[in-house]
């Protein structure tokens, strides 16, 4: 198969293990406004920091539960929303992405003019949402993305051979007879026929809309498929269908995907990598056996261990994580996941927020909460409508009523009259690191110790 | 239902999308005809509008102006059965079955030119609003609402007012209200199917917003359109009538509602001919496309939005 | 030509909360007839969790939801069959808290009318009252409803009323099922006026509205009104709601996925119910809230030994919550079985494919058994084996009679030639011959 990149370099087959897409530091925030006058009152931080590489003829897995990020993240590297921070880099070679790195390495306003040109040289030519024209085309050919739900992604009142054909008019390289056999091509390689071409979406059935899907993100012989959740809505036989039809595509074809899914069995079935999202940052990435077989991440571990099908014993206790994912838009200090973490250390992000969550669950002590003043997240006055209520959550700070590690995080405890002045100490967002080649994980532990 | 599988049953008789299209609008006319009241309504539309469309065939028109009513200055105010006059005549001698038939005609301009002016406008301005968002969005709909306050009649007295009382008038302001109903429906619409994930899938394609917006938008939002459009035709003849009625329009118009008008003084007399008939018109018009309109509201739209 | 099904008399059915026996329910669409749910049996027993599993169009919704007459009749058509229902009554000698009576469940059954509990052919033998839930209407099927067989839902978030508070909404059930006991609390008792009564049962009239906002009769209500909140609380308790005074004033969209559900299955057990339906309960949930309510689930059935039927897509989760799972393909049953059984030893070739079609470590890239073909059309089916289009082992005579629901060993039922092979001199299909 020839190669789709029009720039000189050589053909497909010796461009594997090269990388497709860099994503670097990638944000995106999305506003929330209050009020008569629609003030932004703050962001919900879907995704927040995040990078990885995805390499030529590879599937990366993207995993994690609902707000986590990882749909929004899918929009970004598929062009369909803009980044609010960070990017998404296409087509970069070695040498780039390492100039890339380099320069990104270094603080915004250390740098020299010569390099910003640099910078700017390569985001206009490989940043995804800076593209232009020419660029900007080339990217639409060869990033594609088949969606969830199949019935939705296709207009109800287009003809198979008018959704599917549609990629070959817009970038003008069939029309007519052409077209119609180009068509029936793609049709038939994912299993579908001529008869097939002029119907309407809502005479198929949901594997089969998939299928048409799939033609249609094939017609331009794309380098890369995001594909988000394909298989979430299918029965699982005929999930086994289309999974067994995208392994053959991508073996065929040489293909790159981008698999999103919240389903552990299907992610170790097609991934070579996993990137474990949580709260809008990576808790943990690697090889699959590396987050199968050795996950270094609690947040991992607990995904793995509530999956009924990943445990081949059926009589092991589903492991439960406690509480709910938090306020993406106040996302917890240190580590995101230590609210709900089984494993928490005293250095893992205790805060103010933790203290009014645990209150919420005292209806008593909650009610007399009036005030809470914040000298920052790890600093403030809890202030109560009578003293009583102050020594008990004084108390309470001091005994086993709150976790362990939390009190060891505790600098302070002051009660004076009805307030209680409560200080942790302040730590430093998680960074990832390195657990062995090309896996990571953001986590103070070295290893998750045995949850039972 | 799923129709079948990949083995599935070989192309039929008129094969390509020609063919689909057609056994489509079949199915639809199907469904219309099955519909007992559906059809009523289409059954008069056809009657009324044949009447407005052979006029001239089948009354002699009036000269100069044949939408005015003619004037027998021997025949005043005879009743039904009268040689020459099946529908008897007005105070003015006017021919009170030219009325019914030319005030069809009338009636068919006023609702195909208030329906189609409105309908275009408020597809602009609706579909700016809805596709394009932000400022613009908001600007418009503070427009819309500003429209939304005046109520008809009495925009319609004011242009009248100012204007001078004509039919021409009353067009106009009629179509200065209607527009904004449509406004609605369609940035509604546009701002749901906006979210639908066929329209992420042309974006991901690299299609054109233009053409977005014409493949993907504009034909899955025009469905309320279509039958409020289809609602309107009547309503906009009811309300013109009215507007008539209470003399906004020339006199001596071959016009239901001015005929109404004129006649309802002879009625205490027993002169009941001259208003019920064009009264009578009146309320069939707006029932036929009433029903046409809730009959398409029944078949396209749990047709277009959930079929599985 | 079909085999008939196995009667349901065959089946040692004493101790079943509920018999499902031939049950047809079909639709009439507008390119015919839909045999949605087409000769099901199976039954029930008390305590015990059954999982009926199978995929899109199968008819196991349609079968859970005939329990309690949910199918809307038109274009739903009961073209035949029934369901017992063997309805139990609070122990009348602990009043439902539990006791060694009623082995701690705090229900006993209702003893047959006919037969006075010895046993005869109106109560099938048991001794205890049965009723056709299939032929049942207004008060008595609204007295079942809620109380003695109870519903949760895939979807918490519809399946809950946005515009009532959670209290309002668990209130409702103990309204209308347990006046009695609410009044009881409330100090009022057997002395409680027919105008208290319709209060509480929510059938209060616009002036008695008034007159119990009044004060003589103001503080009576403030009593009910507290009762209430004390039962809807310990309901809310039991499914380890943290902090049920503050979630029971508010309403379900302030509620996280897990919470609406806990919400949920505190609505459905609030009255102790014999039975419960539990249709999908978890699609809707992420994969650790999810774990987290399947053994909330576990746990109270374990504690209340009630029955629950457990409706799902979901081999492996069934795998951890059922006692005896059902397979259900194109309308009908076609395994039966323990679930360990049907698990290490699956009979019927669909259950294989099923089981076979789940990635797991063992199968390659790309190499997932897939089941070929599509699940059939259910209009005007063919007098043939349901699956024979899709089976790899098909032969002849399965294309032309519809084989029935045997017993196999023990408890185990297939329905499938492979092992209960036709009483005719034909070809006969087994495991070594892939015929496709």
């Amino acid at each position: 198969m020839t190669s789709t990149i029009d720039s000189p370099s050589p053909s497909g087959a010796d461009l594997r293990g090269e990388i497709a897409i860099s994503v670097r530091d990638l944000r995106k925030h999305f506003p929330i406004r209050e009020g008569a006058l629609q003030r932004v009152a703050g962001h919900v931080r879907a995704v927040d920091g995040v990078s990885f590489d995805i390499r030529r003829g590879e599937t990366v897995g993207l995993v994690g539960e609902s707000g986590c990020g990882k749909t929004t993240l899918g929009r970004c590297v598929s062009g369909l929303s803009d980044p609010t921070g960070g990017g998404v880099y296409f087509d970069l070679t070695g040498d780039d992405n390492e100039r890339l790195d380099s320069i990104l390495a270094s603080p915004e306003a250390d740098r020299s003019e010569e390099l910003k040109q640099e910078l700017k040289q390569i985001e206009t030519r490989h940043r995804v949402d800076l593209l232009q024209n020419q660029d900007w085309l080339r990217y639409r050919r060869n990033c594609q993305v088949v969606f969830q739900d199949a019935f939705a992604s296709l207009n109800p009142r287009h003809l198979v051979r008018e959704i599917v054909g549609r990629p070959l008019k817009v970038h003008k390289e069939a029309f007519g007879e052409a077209l119609t056999e180009r068509v029936v091509g793609l049709l038939e390689r994912v299993g579908l026929g001529r008869q097939h071409l002029y119907r309407y979406p809502h005479q198929f059935s949901g594997g089969q809309r998939q299928r048409i899907s799939i033609a249609r993100a094939l017609a331009l012989d794309p380098e890369l498929i995001v594909l988000d959740e394909p298989t979430s809505a299918l029965d699982v036989s005929v999930q086994a269908q289309i999974l067994n039809l995208l392994n053959e595509l991508q073996e065929e074809l040489d293909l790159t995907y981008l698999f999103i899914t919240h389903d552990l069995s299907v992610v170790r079935h097609m991934a070579d990598r996993v990137v474990v999202m949580y709260l809008g940052k990576v808790a943990e990435a690697g090889s699959t056996e590396d987050i199968f077989e050795d996950a270094r991440h609690p947040y991992s571990n607990a995904l793995l261990r509530a999956s009924p099908d990943i445990e081949d014993d059926p009589d092991a206790a589903l492991i439960t994580l406690e509480g709910s994912v938090p306020d993406p838009a106040r996302p917890p200090q240190g580590c995101r996941f230590h609210t709900r973490c089984p494993v928490a250390t005293p250095v893992c992000g205790w805060e103010v927020d933790d203290v009014v969550r645990w209150l919420e669950d005292e209806p008593g002590m909650f009610d007399a909460l009036t005030d809470v003043t914040r000298q920052d997240a790890f600093n403030a006055d809890l202030v109560f409508s009578d003293e009583s209520s102050a020594s008990a959550l004084a108390a309470a700070l001091r005994s086993a009523k709150v976790p362990q590690a939390a009190r060891e995080a505790l600098v302070e405890v002051k009660q004076a009259g009805n307030a209680v002045h409560v200080v942790f100490e302040m730590v430093p967002e998680v960074e990832l690191t390195t657990r062995g080649p090309g896996h990571v994980a953001a986590c103070v532990l070295e290893r998750t110790p045995e949850l039972d | 239902m799923a129709v079948d599988t990949a083995a599935g049953r070989s192309s039929r008789t008129l094969s390509g999308s020609l063919g689909t299209r057609l056994r489509r609008f079949g199915e639809i006319s199907r469904e219309v005809l099955r519909n007992p009241t559906t059809l009523i309504g289409l059954l008069l539309i056809v009657g009324m509008v044949a009447m407005a469309l052979f006029a001239p065939l089948l009354i002699e028109p009036n000269t100069p102006n044949p939408y005015q009513m003619p004037r027998d200055w021997g025949a005043l105010n005879e009743p039904p059965g009268t040689p020459g006059h099946i529908l008897g005549t007005t105070q003015q001698g006017g021919d009170v079955l030219y009325g019914v038939i030319w005030g069809a005609r009338t009636s068919l301009r006023l609702s195909l030119i208030v329906v189609s002016v409105t309908v275009v406008i408020g597809l602009i301005v609706g579909s700016l609003a809805g596709f394009v968002g932000g400022k613009v969005d908001e600007l418009l709909m503070r427009l819309v609402d500003v429209f939304l306050s005046i109520p008809e009649l009495i925009f319609a007295l004011a242009i009248a007012a100012v204007l001078g009382p004509s039919f021409g008038n009353i067009i106009l302001a009629l179509a200065a209200v209607f527009w904004v109903k449509y406004a609605r429906i369609i940035r509604g619409q546009v701002i749901h199917i906006k979210q639908n994930e066929y329209v992420d899938a042309a974006r991901v394609i690299g299609d054109s917003k233009l053409r977005i917006y014409m493949k993907d938008v504009l034909p899955n939002s025009i469905t309320p359109v279509v039958v409020q459009a289809t609602l309107d035709m009547g309503n906009v003849v009811l309300i013109g009538a009215t507007l008539s009625f209470i003399g906004l329009a020339e006199a001596g118009l071959a016009e239901w509602g001015v005929l109404v008008s004129q006649g309802q003084a002879g009625i205490s007399a027993g002169r009941w001919w001259a208003s019920t008939f064009p009264g009578l018109m009146v309320f069939l018009w707006a029932l036929a496309f009433n029903l046409l309109g809730d009959g398409f509201r029944d078949i396209l739209d749990p047709r277009t939005e959930s079929k599985r | 030509m079909t085999v008939s099904h196995a009667p349901e008399a065959e089946i040692d059915t004493t101790g079943a909360i509920a018999s499902v026996v031939g049950l047809r329910v079909h639709f009439e669409s507008k390119a015919g007839r839909v045999y949605a749910v087409d000769g099901v049996d199976f039954h029930i027993r008390d305590g015990e969790t059954l999982g009926l599993v199978g995929e899109t169009g199968c008819g196991k919704t349609v079968t859970a939801r005939s329990f309690l007459r949910l199918v809307p009749m038109p274009p739903g058509v009961h073209a035949g069959g029934s369901i017992y229902f063997r309805p139990h009554q609070p122990c009348p000698e602990c009043a439902g808290t539990g006791c060694e009576v009623c082995d701690d469940t705090g229900r006993l059954p209702v003893p047959c009318p006919v037969c006075g509990g010895e046993g005869c052919e109106t109560c099938g033998g048991s001794g205890n009252e049965t009723i056709d839930l299939t032929s049942l209407s207004g008060k008595a099927l609204h007295d079942i409803r809620g109380d003695r067989i109870a519903m949760i839902f895939q979807d918490p978030a519809k399946a809950l009323n946005p515009a009532l508070t959670v209290r309002s909404q668990i209130a409702e059930v103990y309204g209308q099922h347990r006046t009695e006991e609410v009044l009881q609390r409330a100090g009022l008792g057997s002395a409680a006026s027919m105008l208290m009564r319709r209060f509480v049962s929510q059938r209060s009239r616009l002036w008695e509205r008034a007159l119990l906002a009044m004060p003589p009769l103001r503080k009576k209500r403030m009593r009910v009104e507290r009762a209430i909140d004390d039962m809807v609380s310990a309901a809310l308790a039991e499914t380890q709601i943290p902090n049920p005074g503050n979630v029971m004033a508010r309403y379900p969209h302030e509620l996280s996925g897990g919470m609406k559900q806990r919400v949920m299955i505190a609505q459905a057990l609030a009255c102790n119910p014999d039975l419960l339906i539990a249709d999908e309960p978890t699609t809707a949930l992420d994969v650790t809230v999810q774990a987290r309510i399947i053994e909330l689930i576990k746990e109270l059935q374990a504690r209340r030994k009630s029955a629950v039927l457990y409706i799902s897509h979901d081999l492996s989760l069934v795998r951890r919550v059922c006692d005896r799972v059902a397979v259900m393909y194109a309308g009908r049953i076609v395994e039966i079985g323990g679930t360990e059984e049907i698990f290490a030893n699956p009979l019927h070739p669909y259950t294989r494919g099923l089981l076979a079609a789940i990635p797991s470590r063992s199968q390659s890239r790309g190499q997932l058994v897939a089941i070929r073909g599509t699940v059939p059309e259910l209009i005007d089916p063919p007098p043939s084996c349901r699956f024979v289009e899709r089976c790899s082992y098909a032969v002849a005579v399965c294309g032309e009679v519809d084989p029935g629901l045997e017993n196999v060993n023990g408890g185990h039922r297939v329905a499938c030639f492979i092992h209960n092979p036709p009483d005719m001199a034909v070809e006969v299909p087994s495991f070594s011959k892939v015929t496709s």
